[in-house]
């Protein structure tokens, strides 16, 4: 199973669109512990429905909680412990994939060579694995711009790239996308 | 301990105030500490959110400064009409999911 590291921005995206689920089952879905208390800690589980189910979901083991270890990076930026610790846990495991919806998370992920996810990019991806249906892709990718304020332009251009894999089209942006190995 | 400090206000400004004040029966120190404390917080969230915008700041740095739940950050950037500082760019750029 192919390993993401998510940071706190992503865990609630992917939570708010009701993709979080799906993802745990289908990949190895690991947080440091930084992140976990900064998205479901004991007094948010109480106030927040998506953080108790992060909580369950971390609980039941479909999140794994790791330490990225007491090294530290070097950043070209400054991040909170959380992005820092998914960064540098994502560097460490290798060969993972860095779950952020943070533009100054991306700015380091870029800098190390990290290869990175966006949530919109997850939602297309998984109606392009035939995970989702393009009812749901597209309901997800709606919420995400609504509840997730993405940017309408991404949001546009997220939906445009569903319809193409809908219609079996090639995206026009095909040659900047990074496979992930 | 309130500490006392010296500012120049322009006149107009002042003037209003004091009428203000006057008719509304307020006690005229208690209310511009009230209305520097009001105008300093959201005079500081929008500075920060600014920041995150044009990500000087994480997501997580500013709800640190401004003590937000990132649950809350969501809601506070519609309040704002502002999106999250991901650009078409990084989109463009993201990485496929793994078969």
């Amino acid at each position: 199973m192919a390993k993401m590291v998510a940071d706190s921005s992503s865990l609630i995206l992917l939570a708010k669109c009701s993709l979080l689920e799906i993802v745990c089952d289908l990949f190895d879905v690991i947080v440091p512990k930084s992140v976990n208390i900064e998205v479901a800690s004991e007094d948010l589980v109480k106030n927040y429905p998506d953080a108790a189910l992060i909580s369950d979901l971390t609980s039941k083991g479909a999140i794994k909680v790791q330490s990225p270890g007491s090294d530290r990076l070097t950043l070209p930026v400054s991040l909170h412990k959380g992005e820092e610790d998914a960064l540098l846990l994502a560097i460490k495991l290798g060969r993972s994939l860095f779950i952020t919806d943070d533009g100054k998370a991306i700015k380091a992920a870029r800098f190390f060579k990290v290869p990175f996810i966006v949530t919109p990019k997850i939602v297309v991806e998984l109606f392009r694995l035939q995970k989702i249906s393009f009812k749901k892709a597209r309901e997800s990718l709606e919420k995400l711009g609504k509840i997730g304020r993405y940017s309408p332009e991404i949001i546009a251009d997220a939906l445009v790239s569903l319809m193409e894999r809908k219609n079996g089209k090639t995206n026009n942006h095909k040659d900047t996308r990074r496979p992930f190995k | 301990m309130a500490k006392p400090t010296t500012i120049r206000i322009p006149e107009d400004l002042l003037n209003e105030i004091d009428r203000f004040v006057q008719e509304s029966k307020l006690d005229r120190s208690a209310y511009l500490r009230e209305v520097l404390r009001k105008g300093f917080s959201l005079d500081k969230q929008d500075r920060l959110l600014l920041k995150y915008v044009r990500k000087e700041l994480s997501q997580m740095e500013v709800c640190k400064e401004l003590k937000w739940n990132p649950w809350e950050f969501l809601t506070q950037l519609k309040t704002r009409n502002l999106y999250l500082n991901v650009e078409l760019e990084d989109w463009l750029d993201a990485a496929e999911l793994p078969p």
